[in-house]
Order: C-alpha cells, then sequence, then structure tokens
C-alpha cells in the first residue's frame, strides 16, 4: 500500500488524475490506465518516514489501523488524506470541511466498531487442557487489531484467534509477544475442528444465558437490534445443542 | 424456643439439600436466575492492565459480551452466592416465606465459573451479591472467602462488584472493598417509611452509614495514590460552568453527619472512613479500596413515590457520596401480597426509562433535579422525554446560534449530546459549521432543527410556538416508543443518545 502511494506522488500525473485501487480489481474501467505495483519495502520506508516527520506519528497510526478496512476505496482515501496533510499538519484529521476527511473519520469509525464488536463478541473453546482457540469472520482484516487487546486480557494463557475469511492466525504463546501467521489449506482444515469442542462450561454458560433473561421484561426485537443474527455464527450461546 | 425451632429448621433444610447433592449446573440455574433482577454494568470509568501471571484487565468503557433474551447486556457472570435468606422483604422471590428452591454455591464453584467463563471471553468479571445466610455478618464473611480465593488462588484480575449485605459489620465491608472493583449497597426504597413497609428487617441507617463510610474510604484512597477525592466523571463536565458535580460539593472538609442527613435526616454516623488495619492477606494484593467506586439500586413503582423524590434523592447520592451510579430497577410482581401492587401489573419500563434519561441528564448535561421537575409536575411525561420537555418550557432562550453558543447551551440543545458537542466545537475552531455538516456528525436534526440556527439560518422557516413543537417531537419520540411497546430500556436509551455510543443501562 504504503508502495503504491509512493509510486503515485512521484509520478508526474497530477494528483487529481490518480486514483489508487486495491488488487483484485473487480471491474475494469475503459477509460482509465492501469499501473500494477509491487511492494518495495525501501519505497515505502521512505513514504512511512515522511508521514511520522512531515505529519505526526498519531496520524501514521491511524491511516495504518484503517488500512485494515474492507472498504475498497480506502487506499485512495488514505492517499487523499496524505495529501491534504502534508499541506495541514498534524491537525489533518480535523479539517472535517473537505470530504475525504469526512469520509476517512467514518470509515475509521466503522472500523472501530468492527474491531469493537468482535472483542465482545469471539468465543473462545478449550482445545486441550490450556490452549484456549476462537474463530471469527469479519469484514476487516482485523484479527493484528485483537492481538493487544486479548494479550493484555490474558497475558499467561496459550490462545489463538482465526480469521476464518482471510485465512491468517493470531498467535499467543503464553507470557509471550503475539504474532500473525496465514495459514495453508491443511493447517486451516485441522483447526476448524476446533469449534465442534465443546466442553462443560459451554454448557454451563447457555444455562446462565437462558436463565439471566427476565421474562416479564422479554424484547426479541431489541436483542436483535443489539446483536443482529448475521454476527451470531459462533456465538455458542446462540447454537442448538445437537 | 422459637430460636430451638429455627435451628431444627435450618437443619432439616441443609440435610435435604444435601440428600438432593445438585449439581453444579442446577446451582447455576437457581442462583443466577436468583440475581437477575439486580442491575449491574462494567462501565466502571476504570482502565486496568493485565499483569503477566494473573488472569484479566479492566476496561474503562465497558465491554457486553452477548444480549439476553430481554435485550439486556450480559458483561458479568451475575449470581448468588446462596438464595437461602432470613430477611422477608416483601417484593422479592428469595424471601424466607417462599417455597422456592434453594442452593449455595461453595467458593471454589464461584471461582471456577468465573475463571472459565472469563477464559472462553463469555465475560468480564464477575458481580456476587447474596441473600442473608444466618445473619448478615456470616454472609460477608463467607462472600469473602470466595473472593480472596479468586484474587489469590486463581490470580483473577478481572472484574468484581460485590454487594455489601446491609448490617454487616465495618471490618467485613472493608475487606469486601479491598478485594473488588465495585462495592453495592442497594438502596431498594428511598425513604424510611417504604422501606419499612417492605422491607421489615432493613433499616435506612444501615444503609446509609456504610454507603458513607464507604465513600469516605475510596476517596481517602484515592488521595493515597494520587488521584483527586472525587471520582473521575465524563470530560464534558470539565466544560461546565455548572453541574452537579460542581466545587461546592466537595467532600473534603465538609462533615459527614451533614452528608449522611441529607439522605437521612438525624442519622449518627461515626467515622467518615474505615480506620483500622485490613486484613493482611487484602493488603498484600496491593489493590485500592473499591477503585471503580460504588454504586447502588433503587425499585421502581413497587410504593409511591414521585419521579421528583427520586432524582432528588439520585442527585443526593451522587452529591453526598459521589456513587459511581444509582440503577433503577422496574419492579417486576413476583410476591402476592397487600402492600404490593397487583400481580400482572405491567413492569414499568416507560418509566424507567424516563428516570434513566434523567439520570443521563444529571450526570453528563449539566441539568440539576429540580430543573426537570416541580411540585407541581412531580412526574415525567410519557409522551417526550425530559430533556425536549425542559427546551419546550424554555422556549425563550431558543434558537441558538450553532456558531456561537456555549458549551453548556449547545448540550441543552434536544438532539446535541456531549459527542455532538464536541465535534462542534472542534470543527467551529477551523470553519463555519452548516446543517449539511451537522448531518454528517449525526447531530439529530429531526428533534434540533427546532432550536439552532447555523449561521443565523434556521433549517425551514418554523415559529417557535410550543404546542406545534411539541406534537412533532412527540412524533419523534413515540416511533422509539411504539414499536416496542413501552419495552426496552437499553434501545431507546441508544437512540435517544444515540451521539453517545453507551448502550449499557445494567
Ligand atoms: S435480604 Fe431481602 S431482598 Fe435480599 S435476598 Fe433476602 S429477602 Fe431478598
Amino acid at each position: 500500500m504504503l508502495t503504491c502511494i509512493y509510486e503515485a506522488s512521484a509520478s508526474k500525473r497530477g494528483h487529481t488524475n490518480i486514483k489508487l485501487v486495491l488488487e483484485p480489481i473487480e471491474q475494469y474501467s475503459l477509460l482509465d490506465q492501469y499501473i500494477h505495483v509491487d511492494a518495495d519495502l525501501k519505497k515505502a520506508e521512505c513514504v512511512m518516514k515522511s508521514i511520522r516527520e512531515k505529519i505526526s506519528p498519531q496520524v501514521y497510526r491511524e491511516l495504518a489501523y484503517a488500512s485494515m478496512a474492507y472498504e475498497e476505496e480506502i487506499l485512495d482515501l488514505i492517499y487523499r488524506v496524505l495529501l491534504v496533510g502534508f499541506s495541514y499538519g498534524a491537525d489533518v484529521l480535523n479539517m472535517v470541511m473537505y470530504r475525504e476527511i469526512m469520509q476517512f473519520n467514518q470509515i475509521r469509525r466503522r472500523l472501530g466498531r468492527e474491531v469493537n464488536h468482535f472483542q465482545e463478541f469471539v468465543r473462545f473453546h478449550e482445545v486441550e487442557k490450556g490452549l484456549y482457540v476462537a474463530h471469527i469472520e469479519p469484514k476487516s482484516r482485523l484479527v493484528v487489531a485483537l492481538g493487544p487487546i486479548f494479550a493484555d486480557r490474558m497475558p499467561s494463557e496459550h490462545f489463538m484467534i482465526i480469521d476464518d475469511i482471510h485465512k491468517e492466525a493470531l498467535i499467543h504463546p503464553k507470557d509471550e509477544m503475539y504474532y500473525l501467521k496465514p495459514l495453508n489449506d491443511s493447517e486451516y482444515e485441522q483447526l476448524l475442528k476446533t469449534e465442534e469442542m465443546n466442553d462443560t462450561y459451554t454448557d454451563l454458560w447457555k444455562v446462565f444465558f437462558e436463565s439471566i433473561a427476565i421474562r416479564e421484561r422479554a424484547n426479541e426485537k431489541c436483542q436483535t437490534n443489539l446483536f443482529p443474527l448475521w454476527t451470531r455464527k459462533h456465538a455458542v450461546e446462540f447454537k442448538d445443542n445437537t | 424456643m422459637r430460636d430451638m425451632q429455627r435451628l431444627a429448621d435450618m437443619q432439616i433444610d441443609s440435610k435435604s439439600e444435601l440428600q438432593k447433592e445438585k449439581t453444579l449446573e442446577e446451582k447455576l440455574e437457581i442462583l443466577s436466575d436468583a440475581a437477575k433482577y439486580d442491575v449491574a454494568c462494567t462501565s466502571s470509568g476504570m482502565d486496568r492492565a493485565g499483569k503477566k501471571g494473573y488472569l484479566g484487565n479492566s476496561c474503562a468503557s465497558g465491554v457486553c459480551h452477548t444480549f439476553a433474551a430481554d435485550g439486556r447486556c450480559v458483561s458479568l457472570l451475575k449470581i448468588l452466592m446462596t438464595n437461602h435468606c432470613e430477611y422477608d422483604c416483601k417484593y422479592c422471590k428469595n424471601r424466607k416465606s417462599n417455597d422456592v428452591e434453594r442452593a449455595t454455591f461453595t467458593p471454589d464453584e464461584i471461582c471456577r465459573l468465573t475463571i472459565e467463563f472469563y477464559k472462553r471471553n463469555y465475560i468480564e468479571g464477575l458481580f456476587l451479591s447474596s441473600g442473608v445466610l444466618k445473619n448478615p455478618d456470616y454472609t460477608m464473611e463467607k462472600i469473602i472467602e470466595a473472593l480472596r480465593m479468586l484474587r489469590g488462588t486463581y490470580k483473577f484480575n478481572g472484574y468484581i462488584h460485590v454487594k455489601a449485605i446491609p448490617g454487616a459489620s465495618k471490618e467485613l465491608i472493608y475487606s469486601a472493598g479491598l478485594l473488588a472493583d465495585r462495592i453495592s449497597i442497594n438502596m431498594e426504597l428511598p425513604t424510611q417509611d417504604s422501606l419499612s413497609k417492605l422491607a421489615p428487617n432493613k433499616l435506612m441507617a444501615n444503609i446509609i452509614r456504610p454507603m458513607n463510610q464507604i465513600s469516605g474510604t475510596i476517596a481517602m484512597h484515592r488521595l493515597a495514590i494520587g488521584k483527586s477525592a472525587r471520582m473521575e466523571r465524563a470530560g464534558i463536565n470539565d466544560h461546565l460552568m455548572n453541574s452537579i458535580w460542581g466545587k461546592e460539593v466537595n467532600r473534603i472538609g465538609t462533615d459527614a453527619t451533614d452528608r449522611a442527613n441529607r439522605l437521612l435526616p438525624g442519622l449518627q454516623t461515626d467515622a467518615d472512613a474505615f480506620l483500622f488495619p485490613a486484613d493482611k492477606k487484602d493488603l498484600n494484593l496491593g489493590r485500592a479500596f473499591a477503585p471503580a467506586g460504588q454504586s447502588t439500586q433503587m425499585i421502581i413503582g413497587a410504593t409511591n413515590e414521585t419521579d421528583l423524590e427520586l432524582i432528588r434523592t439520585t442527585q443526593n447520592l451522587y452529591k453526598s457520596f459521589d456513587l459511581k451510579r444509582v440503577f433503577y430497577s422496574g419492579y417486576i410482581p413476583v410476591n402476592e401480597d397487600d402492600a404490593l401492587p397487583e400481580p400482572g401489573t405491567p413492569v414499568p419500563l416507560l418509566r424507567e426509562h424516563r428516570l434513566y434519561q434523567a439520570d443521563w441528564l444529571l450526570r453528563y448535561y449539566g441539568f440539576f433535579a429540580d430543573e426537570l421537575l416541580s411540585e407541581e409536575h412531580p412526574f415525567f411525561d410519557d409522551a417526550i422525554d425530559p430533556k425536549c420537555n425542559w427546551a419546550l418550557n424554555h422556549l425563550e432562550q431558543f434558537p441558538i446560534e450553532i456558531n456561537t453558543a456555549s458549551y453548556d447551551m449547545l448540550l441543552r440543545v434536544p438532539g446535541i449530546g456531549p459527542n455532538g458537542v464536541k465535534k462542534i466545537v472542534n470543527a467551529r475552531r477551523y470553519t463555519k459549521v452548516d446543517f449539511e455538516m451537522l448531518k454528517q456528525m449525526r447531530i439529530t436534526l429531526k428533534r434540533a432543527q427546532y432550536f439552532i440556527t447555523c449561521n443565523g439560518k434556521m433549517l425551514y422557516k418554523i415559529p417557535l410556538e410550543h404546542r406545534f413543537i411539541r406534537n412533532r417531537l412527540i412524533d419523534v419520540d413515540s416511533v422509539e416508543i411504539a414499536d416496542i411497546g413501552g419495552q426496552s430500556v437499553q434501545y431507546k436509551q441508544m437512540n435517544l443518545f444515540s451521539d453517545f455510543n453507551m448502550s449499557c443501562t445494567g
């Protein structure tokens, strides 16, 4: 991504004539010319450095975070934000009168909510004694963002969060730093089974979940609003016992 | 003689429990069912990082892990230690005179459930309450035993909310506070009269006195670690000229008895804080006393207090004891009794909702109880929320200009919340704010449009006329109320305070 930005700003085409898109491209337009860009560590570092120095490390962090979002326009937006940023400096994200800043902020907030959502609804299964595994299906590639959250929550446990969509896993060995690992098919197959491994505490949780609701206040609509059906797939309390 | 009889009863009791040998599953079913009427929330405003070798941390914003069938968020393992009870509070399902299935957790069972649920990311922590087993001191001791085991043996570093049993001795309450993050004593009813009527074994003095001492102890511990005596409040309050958290309520230097008397005239209090050495084991943990503060709960609709009395009491609790939260719980008829509303009386959910809205206005919007209601109108309007109602009654102060209005006034515009105000104030440092931008900021113009101008213009030309605006606002509100038939508190609260991003009421 950073390499793209480097190429775009180094080329002499003029900012308004450039749009950055992520591959794979689903619909090619006839009028535009496509230039494929391969990642290049040096160029990327160059961009990274100039964002940190000319804008601010905070803004760099915000941009890096936002780059996880699934929205396809995100790369182009980051580029636009940078253009504004190089003239305004560290305050760039407050410049809400620019449409691109507004749009960027919206995506950033949505992404924040998505991460939040998984922080709340990830469910771990104890696969063997002391090893906990969870599966998620996020729209964005956000499993990295869950790393610091859960490493702080359970610093002294072995655990693993698997992104079923993007086929990557966040792995946290007990008392150590977590890391990200792309999964190949056979690894993935093996890990898929972990979701069927329920134990007594899964059942106890279901018992608790049933009995904690107050019948006189039943409100399915509200429950569905707060916890939409499509997101319940991995939540054990909504799974049948069968 | 009576005592002998009691003893014999108890033996039979415990024998029959033994005979059945309840499984952990059965116990959990009984004791979570019995605890469900208590309201609690983890949005504690307190961050605590995780520690190597320990399990758990604490997040200031609160984390809900699922939503139960009644739409309430579930973030804590909410259980009673036991539902045996020596008391006979009329409104309670576990009262002594009721014939219900009884069970008691062992400390180890409580710990295992908490730890295992926590590791699976089902919960943020434990909420532990209890019926009165034998007597308040005995109960409190048992609770403390469980908490010590959880913190010490199981090295649990997550969130714990514990109930203090009214009437338990000071030393025990002190220990519990050192082990837990939040401690609460349920007020249940706002006056001694109502209390005597419905909870004959409870004394208001036994509730107010420990509340006062807990609040003093929290303040002392906060000062000792270099914080301000009073709990942190939402940042927005720092910008307000006036709010219930204002200067005059600074608790340092004010008299303990004085403070307690605001809630219970004539009450004699001894010390202002717990002043004795703590148990070594608890001290070794190096934790401050109840760092997430103190809360309480009141039952709504079992007696005939007015809304005005309730929110005045609420305001006093915040001001005098610096409570972190006051929770309301709409009365649910579980028992038949002459002193109670008939069984089948609908749960006063709308009323509860309006009270929560008012509570929000006190804590985040700089309102005072007496601005919202008066002796002539002591109840909230069903049709319209308290903030809109206030604005309608003060039309002479509107419309205000978005680009110049003060923090205080912006917050009083219906449809604009603390987050909206922050966005507006931030944006107007760089540019002139217009209606298009307000929309982008997700300000609810459906409500706000009647009360604001942007650069001198209103959104539409509308006369500032009381009846007209009221009807329009009622339309907006009724959409929210109607589709749930006066149901879910949270859902609506989310809508009204949508710019708040805070769904937790309990
Ligand atoms: S003390 Fe009163 S409210 Fe508490 S469990 Fe016993 S009867 Fe119920």
